[in-house]
């Protein structure tokens, strides 16, 4: 009987073997990483090109923005993947360091928009709110509440505390951890803004940004901020059971899931679609695809594939991404990263 | 016990010129001509603790010696030294010299699998195969290649279960468990195990002790038999069975052998005195 | 009790007193014996009861997504769209709205009509295709077909969709709400068991998601995991246990083998990330890989289950083997091993199912991931159960949600199914003695 097994144990790992130096020399399927914001927009126009085409349908994998470009910049040939998401722009570093992979030509896309919503069980009453509200209700240092410029760790445990206007319900937002694309962008958007709205901190930003940092970067302890997971559907389902919790995650969790809950006007603007669209909402953030031009035309499909990406019917205002809660790039700037895919436009530098 | 042999007492004949039981030295004729396996200052440890100190002894051909004494007093320890049966515990020792046929069992030159299949062994605790009657007497004859054919092993399995008075009871079930066996069976059945292979010096460990009188009698008319042409070592705890079918006959006693000697003789006349008390019956 | 009487006859006896004592602790052991039974008991009924729970709640959630909607549509095969030339890239989306908008004429408005087709699956085209393409008798005539509803009519049709929330706060629209029940009047409207879910890979359209790719992903997996961890396992099992010299060499490999059993599993995705693909060069997203990655995991389960096993063979049944002659080797084949076996295989189960269960290893070898294709070897990209479950978990369309516990049933049916494997084959071994 052992004999048997290990015959057979030997004669898998021959074939496989065999089946692994054709599946080296050749990759006939795209592969795709990165963000998490993006993927569900790329698998469904992943999914398209493989059915409409006689291409296989691209491999897509979540690894986040970060990791994606890590994986993308490793390297020229097909054991790397051909095209990274990303819910931020490339950094100079991470292109140098693709540069120093030779990864020399990489054509950048920009595909639409996602805004991040700071919402509530439709139970419960809307809330407008301001940035410098959910600053300083989120921040783990804020501003004295007696004046002078320094900070003392957040006193406030409810609304009202914060802001006078607001309703007298206790503090509890669920968020996504740090590890998380939407947590940097609501940092960068939300945090940083609130912040700034105190001259004070603002100036900081010049003379001394690591503390600057300290203050506009650094999220609650206590309680009032709960991380919940990458899982935004999660965050969705805890909303609907507490109606007294926000929460913050991508849009296309509000657009799916309008009838449980609703999205806090920030600064006034409600986060609708037109209202992201055309830039009035303050908390969206772009999104990317990159390409390895060197890849292009080595892997069957490529083309393709960028053709069905940037078609109208996938990005378009009536596009199927639009379906899936992504924001479209207004006409203009669409033609213009249309144009640049056509091209294979590569990107020199970024600031 | 761990003292060497120099410091023991020296013989001290009592009044009516016997032993006395503080002597440890063997008394009686430990050797003898033409022996089939030779015993030389045999030492068993296991661990630290000793349990065989200093025994030699002589098995012959064609003769049965049993060996007696009380519970815990090493027959099985030295029984299971003469096929190496002790390799098996870790913490087993053994030193001295064993020689088979004047070569030593315990150097390299032997193979220790070959001595097994030599000197079979029969052991206390009755311990059958997991597998049916048939694959329990089958399974020596089968990986020694003795036979060639489905036939002759049908015969072998026959033959080895009948010797061992075990046919009569098994033989419309050769195909289920020997663990089903009742006690006796069972110990039948690994006498019967054991005679299959055909071994030249067979030790057996209270091969009876399970039995009633009449399986007895089958076994003990089996070792008689065996006899004629191989060599055999018994344990066992009834002396009338010692006398019956043993010619000599070996007193152990806290792991020094007290005492060898014609069956006859050491049963009628013991000349040590701890002998003595053991088949009176006042000790053990 | 230690009071004893010496009698003359120099026999040693106990007072009557002893009956009396015993009595009088009997109840006292019973009762604590009752209370031991009623503890036991107890802890498994709470096992049980959380168990139900689990599988009420998985369950209930799940099981609608075994039902999927569809909508009867009269389609023409309209010649002029199907040319022989193009039967394989033709219109088929006309098609179907051609069909749907036929049997609402006044629909008018671009917007109107967007919302109409929204009511069926992108997947129907694709239905309609195939069908065309297995028969092109069919290029002419008008067929009544149930094709594939969109997720959000499931959903309503479904009841997860409230009809009384406002029609902002609603994925579907008064207007659609209408058609729906024109739909519904009409006899077009209904549901059956969902068979894509059992055929399709993966999809971004949850009507047309189905778990077929993380099952063969799953099963290949498993597969190279079983062919190389099983007999490395037993082999060093048997090895370590029956043959080793114990020295200070195997007891090191002997606490590693124990510490690697406890090592978090993403540790053994960041190693087979570093040995099979940086070094090796294997390619990524593959079962082989997984299994690879996965073997590392399962290893010291199955050795540690395995010396177990080994250990507990009576040394009695090893000295009779010796006894007559058996090497150690032919011992161990033919006495202990399969003596062991049965155990050894409990621990392989136990293993494999902790693999089959197993996401955060493959995540760094790239197993995470949207494979639509149904993989048909070992080194196509392929997902696993496990990470479909998760990445559906991820997904905002509502309807993933029912998905989500409908693989988690299959999850746990393929669970119970390699189970009852390990009981049936451990019976079937412990039946040969
Ligand atoms: N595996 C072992 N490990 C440690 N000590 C052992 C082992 N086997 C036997 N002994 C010890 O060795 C001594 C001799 O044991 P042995 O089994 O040879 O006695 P015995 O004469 O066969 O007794 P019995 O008539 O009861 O079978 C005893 O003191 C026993 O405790
Ligand atoms: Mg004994």
């Amino acid at each position: 009987m052992f004999k048997k097994v290990a015959i057979v144990a030997a004669g898998v790992f021959l074939l496989t073997s065999a089946q692994m130096t054709s599946a080296q020399s050749a990759r006939d399927y795209i592969s795709i990483v990165g963000s998490s914001t993006v993927y569900p927009f790329a698998t469904v126009v992943a999914e398209q090109f493989g059915k409409t085409t006689d291409y296989k349908t691209p491999k897509i994998e979540s690894t986040g923005s970060g990791g994606g470009y890590k994986l993308f910049c490793a390297g020229v040939g097909v054991e790397h993947p051909d095209i990274t998401n990303a819910s931020r722009r490339i950094k100079s570093t991470e292109l140098e360091q693709c540069q120093a992979n030779g990864v020399q030509d990489v054509v950048e896309v920009k595909i639409g928009y996602d805004g991040i919503v700071f919402a509530n069980s439709t139970k419960a009453d809307s809330m407008n709110i301001s940035r410098k509200d959910i600053f300083l209700a989120l921040a783990k240092e804020v501003p004295d509440p007696n004046g002078g410029e320094n900070t003392v760790p957040n006193p406030y445990k409810t609304w009202k505390d914060v802001n006078e206007s607001l309703p007298d319900k206790k503090i509890e937002v669920l968020g996504p951890p740090p590890t998380s694309g939407t947590r940097d962008a609501f940092v960068e958007m939300v945090m940083e803004e609130g912040g700034n709205s105190f001259d004070w901190i603002k100036a900081l930003s010049k003379s001394d940004s690591s503390k600057y940092k300290a203050i506009a970067h650094t999220v609650r302890e206590d309680g009032a901020y709960i991380e919940a997971g990458e899982n935004d559907n999660l965050i969705v389902q805890k909303l609907d059971s507490n109606p007294d919790a926000f929460g913050i995650f991508g849009f296309s969790f509000l657009d799916q899931n309008t009838d449980k809950i609703q999205g806090a006007p920030i600064d006034g603007v409600e986060p609708t679609f037109d209202a992201i669209a055309d830039g009035s909402y303050p908390v969206s953030r772009p999104l990317y695809f990159y390409v390895k031009k060197a890849h292009v035309d080595v892997i069957p499909g490529m083309k393709e594939y960028l053709n069905e990406f940037t078609s109208e019917m996938a990005w378009g205002p009536d596009g199927y991404l639009v379906d899936k809660g992504m924001i479209p790039m207004p006409d203009a700037e669409r033609n213009q990263f249309g144009a640049d895919v056509k091209d294979l436009k590569t990107l020199e530098s970024v600031d | 016990m761990t003292e060497p042999q120099s410091l023991k007492p020296k013989l001290k004949p009592t009044a009516d010129g016997r032993v006395s039981r503080d002597n440890r030295q063997t008394v009686g004729d430990q050797f003898i001509d033409n022996p089939r396996m030779t015993c030389r200052d045999v030492n068993v440890y296991y661990a630290d603790k000793q349990a065989i100190n200093n025994v030699s002894l002589d098995i012959g051909s064609n003769e049965v010696i049993s060996m007696i004494g009380p519970s815990g007093c090493g027959k099985s320890t030295f029984l299971r030294c003469l096929n190496r049966m002790n390799d098996t515990i870790d913490t087993c020792r053994v030193t001295g010299e064993i020689k088979m046929d004047g070569h030593n069992i315990y150097s390299n030159e032997i193979d220790v699998v070959a001595l097994r299949a030599q000197v079979g062994i029969v052991f206390q605790k009755p311990n059958p195969f997991p597998k049916s009657i048939y694959e329990n007497i089958a399974y020596g004859p089968r990986i020694h290649g003795l036979v060639e054919n489905k036939t002759e092993m049908d015969e072998i399995v026959e033959t080895s279960i009948k010797r061992a008075g075990l046919w009569e009871e098994v033989k419309d079930r050769l195909d289920q468990p020997g663990t089903g066996l009742s006690g006796g069976q069972q110990q039948r059945l690994c006498i019967a195990r054991t005679i299959a292979v055909g071994p030249e010096v067979i030790l057996m460990d209270e091969p009876c002790s399970a039995l009633d009188p009449i399986a007895t009698a089958i076994i003990e008319d089996l070792i008689d038999e065996l006899r004629q042409h191989f060599s055999i070592a018994i344990v066992t705890h009834s002396m009338q069975q010692a006398s019956r079918v043993s010619q000599r006959t070996a007193y152990f006693h806290l792991g020094d052998l007290i005492e060898v000697g014609p069956t006859s003789r050491i049963f009628t006349s013991p000349r040590h005195e701890l002998t003595e008390d053991y088949i009176t019956g006042r000790f053990g | 009790m230690n009071r004893k009487i010496e009698t003359e006859s120099d026999v040693v006896i106990y007072p009557k007193k002893t009956m009396d004592i015993v009595k009088r602790g009997l109840a006292r052991r019973y009762r604590s014996e009752r209370r031991f039974k009623f503890l036991g008991l107890s802890a498994i009924v709470a096992s049980l009861v959380f168990l139900t729970l689990l599988f009420a709640s998985i369950i209930g959630n799940g099981y609608t997504a075994f039902w999927q909607t569809f909508i009867r549509l009269d389609i023409y095969f309209d010649p002029h769209i199907l040319t022989k030339d193009n039967l394989s890239r033709a219109n088929y989306p006309g098609l179907v709205k051609s069909s749907l908008h036929s049997l609402f004429p006044d629909v008018s408005g671009r917007r109107n009509l967007r919302a109409l087709d929204g009511l069926v699956s992108k997947g129907a085209a694709f239905e309609l295709r195939k069908m065309v393409l297995n028969d092109p008798e069919l290029i002419g005539t008008t067929q009544s077909i149930w094709v594939t509803a969109d997720d959000d009519l499931d959903m309503l049709v479904k009841g997860h969709i409230d009809r009384s929330v406002p029609e902002i706060a609603r994925r579907i629209s008064n207007l659609q709400l209408s058609w729906i029940d024109t739909l519904s009047d009409q006899g077009r409207i209904r549901k059956q068991f969902n068979t894509a879910f059992f055929t399709n890979g993966d999809s971004r359209e949850p009507e047309l998601a189905g778990i077929r790719g993380a099952a063969v992903g799953s099963f290949y997996t498993l597969i190279v995991t079983l062919l190389l961890s099983f007999p490395i396992g037993v082999a060093s099992a048997v090895y370590l246990e029956e043959f080793a010299p114990k020295n200070r060499l195997t007891d090191i490999i002997e606490v590693n083998i124990n510490n690697l059993a406890a090592v978090p599993s993403i540790v053994f995705g960041l190693l087979g990330l570093a040995v099979f693909l940086n070094f090796a060069g294997l390619p990524r997203s593959a079962p082989l890989v997984g299994g690879l990655v996965l073997t590392l995991m399962t290893l010291p389960t199955i050795i540690i289950s395995g010396r177990a096993a080994l250990k507990s063979v009576p040394p009695s049944i090893r000295e009779g083997a010796l006894g007559i002659g058996a090497s150690k080797t032919q011992m161990v084949m033919h006495h202990v091993l399969p003596l062991a076996l049965p155990g050894m295989l409990t621990g392989t189960i136990i293993g494999m199912a902790q693999a089959l269960g197993e996401t955060a290893p493959l995540l760094m070898i790239g197993m995470v991931a949207f494979i639509v294709d149904v993989p048909g070897g070992f080194t196509d990209p392929s997902t696993v159960l496990p990470v479909q479950i998760f990445l559906w978990a991820d997904s905002p369309e509502r309807a993933f949600v029912e998905r989500t516990s409908a693989a988690i049933i299959v999850l746990l049916g393929f669970l119970i199914v390699m189970n009852a494997t390990a009981v049936f084959l451990r019976k079937r071994f412990e039946r040969r003695w």
